[in-house]
């Protein structure tokens, strides 16, 4: 594992790899501890979209990362927010800098790269967003649904805030006997 | 002559694997040559509930995410919520925390070391660690009121003091543990069966634990270093240098099997108890909460617009939270939770091809595997059959307790 640098030395270096594809970023400081007060900080960033690929080569580049979570949010606009959190540095002590990358994924077009081939572990990660709120992973192989029943109905997406919720849920997932038998044609 | 391949499904209900998971693996003899791990039996959609209650209801929905570690996810929960409301627990809260939060993962270590001694067939084994284990459940019950689901953190703080009346039966409980986990370590770590079934089985080099995204116990018998209490401390784990268990500190070198991950965990009960009796030393005085008010704290909640990424280093490994405020509701807009199996488990096919059958067990228990999405639901019935409502299921509960005080001499 890599020595841990600083938030500005880390900004520094995703500004160089990323330059005008980096909208904004933050610095979050949060206090910790009770007889020890020690400020642990945190870096947040907002991307263009299609940037998404190179920032996360630029994060790997500092050190080999832990992806925290692949989270994604549907506030029932035109656009998906995606929230990639990564920590770098870990195993050193108070070193473990947190860099969450978020962007906005346009409805019409919900393709982001995989970053399997970087992360095997960022798999089920990513098959649970495909399935949760729809958005297609170029290049993941494993495209099972990984928590939705194999006879969820296309296009239903239980985190989606729009059409393609999912209000009509219940009837979705408690199929009765017969009803499966009639889609089998044993009946 | 082809040699014949056969397909040995495991699970979701199955003697070796109590999780609602499948495993299928195909053998061509006993050598396993192709697996496949299936999730989602149970699926509970716990964060989209989360998402249409209040923040105090979405922490109390959060503790029944696991069954065995019920603080784990509220604590990830609460650091979250503070991080993003700007709260600070009061410093006697943040302490007893820590405490609650080191219990909890000795009687979960210990679980497992049972669980993994029942997966080998030494289930007088399996006995002994969890009547050991019975003393701790009683003190989580005298200081909560409650084997499991404790419901005492609360966003800010903790809704029960540890008093001075406590303080005697924990460290009673310490001295006890100490003599019982030499003793455990006697028995796992020197027993030569024990070691013939688990040395060199399930083992995770130090690369494909990172590439693998493992955690916990798992990631750091492999030989990685790493611990939320000490990359990112908070509470009482920043007044204490919390360093990560790894075996090469304490055998010289990291194999990543199953002997090591039963190393890591009985050396880390030691860590716990250290912890706790310096909680319990050095905890200061003050009030238990930052907002006693939850009508105020609500309020508090819907006036902010914020939001956070929190973790706790749950037993099994580190457990992630993301909240989301819009400054709308008093409850969260979005929230996203990662267990640590949710990681864990990815090890599964790779650690099982080439593996034998036999191994199927020790390999699936070894990450001490919790489905996080059990669809857990109690009916509790008497000695006649009849269904017991809650309100009698309460006051039976608090009877229990009242008689555990009495015997233990502890007055409230």
């Amino acid at each position: 594992m890599k020595e841990p640098m600083s938030v500005e030395e880390v900004l520094k270096k995703l500004q160089e790899a990323l330059g005008e594809a980096l909208l904004s970023h933050e610095v979050r400081e949060y206090t910790m501890g009770v007889k020890r007060k020690r400020t642990y900080r945190e870096l947040w960033i907002t991307i263009k979209p299609d940037a998404f690929r190179k920032t996360v080569e630029a994060i790997f580049a500092l050190d080999y990362p832990h992806l925290h979570f692949i989270a994604g949010e549907d506030g029932g606009g035109e656009t998906i927010t995606m929230i990639y959190s990564f920590g770098v540095f870990h195993t050193h002590p108070w070193g473990e800098l947190s860099i969450t990358v978020k962007f906005d994924l346009p409805k019409e077009n919900l393709v982001l790269p995989t970053i399997t081939d970087l992360m095997i572990g960022a798999e089920t990660n990513e098959r649970e967003i495909r399935e949760m709120l729809g958005v297609e992973f170029e290049g993941l192989k494993n495209k099972r649904h990984l928590f939705l029943p194999d006879d969820w109905p296309e296009g239903k997406y239980p985190w989606r805030r729009d059409e393609h919720g999912v209000e009509d849920m219940v009837k979705h997932t408690h199929r009765s006997v017969n009803e499966i038998r009639k889609m089998r044609g044993e009946e | 002559m082809a040699k014949t391949q056969y397909y040995v499904p495991v699970g979701p209900i199955h003697p070796a694997l109590k999780e609602p998971i499948r495993v299928e693996a195909r053998v061509e003899g006993e050598k396993i040559v192709e697996v496949d791990v299936k999730r989602g039996f149970a699926h509970r959609g716990i964060e989209y509930m989360g998402m249409k209650r209040n923040a105090i209801q979405t922490l109390y929905l959060s503790e029944r995410i696991c069954g065995i570690c019920s603080i784990s996810h509220p604590y990830a929960f609460v650091v979250t919520a503070e991080k993003a409301l700007g709260i600070e627990a009061p410093p006697r809260a943040q302490y007893i925390r820590t405490i609650i939060g080191e219990l909890e993962r000795i009687h979960s270590h210990i679980l497992w070391l049972g669980v993994v001694a029942h997966e080998m067939g030494f289930d007088s084994l399996l006995f002994w660690t969890w009547k050991g284990r019975e003393r701790l459940l009683d003190i989580l019950e005298l200081l909560t009121g409650n084997r499991i689901n404790y419901s005492v953190f609360m966003i800010g703080g903790v809704r029960r003091d540890i008093k001075e009346s406590h303080v005697k039966a924990i460290k009673d409980m310490i001295s006890y543990y100490r003599i019982f986990n030499e003793e455990m370590k006697e028995v796992f770590l020197s027993d030569p069966v024990y070691k013939a079934r688990t040395r060199g089985v399930a083992q995770l080099s130090k690369k494909m634990a990172l590439e693998l995204n493992a955690v916990g116990p798992v990631a750091r018998a492999a030989g990685v270093r790493m611990d939320i209490r000490q990359d990112i401390p908070y509470d009482a784990y920043a007044d204490i240098d919390v360093r990560a268990v790894v075996p090469q500190d304490i055998v010289g070198e990291a194999r990543g099997d199953a002997y090591d991950i039963t190393m890591v965990r009985l050396y880390e009960i030691d860590q716990s108890l250290d912890i706790i009796e310096y909680c319990l030393d050095e905890m200061p005085e003050g009030k238990l909460m930052a907002i006693p008010n939850y009508v105020a704290l609500l309020a508090k909640i819907r006036r902010t617009q914020g939001e956070a990424i929190g973790a706790h280093e749950a037993p099994r490994g580190e457990v992630i939270h993301y909240i989301k405020f819009d400054g709308k509701r008093d409850g969260p807009s979005v929230w996203k939770v990662i267990a640590p199996s949710y990681n864990n488990i990815n090890t599964w096919a790779p650690l099982l091809l080439g593996a034998e059958v036999a191994d199927i067990p020790i390999v699936v228990a070894y990450i001490d595997p919790c489905m996080c999405c059990n669809d857990r639901i109690a009916v509790v019935r008497d000695e006649d059959g009849r269904v017991i409502d809650p309100a009698t299921l309460h006051r039976k509960a608090v009877e229990k307790t009242r008689k555990l005080r009495e015997e233990l001499g502890v007055r409230t």
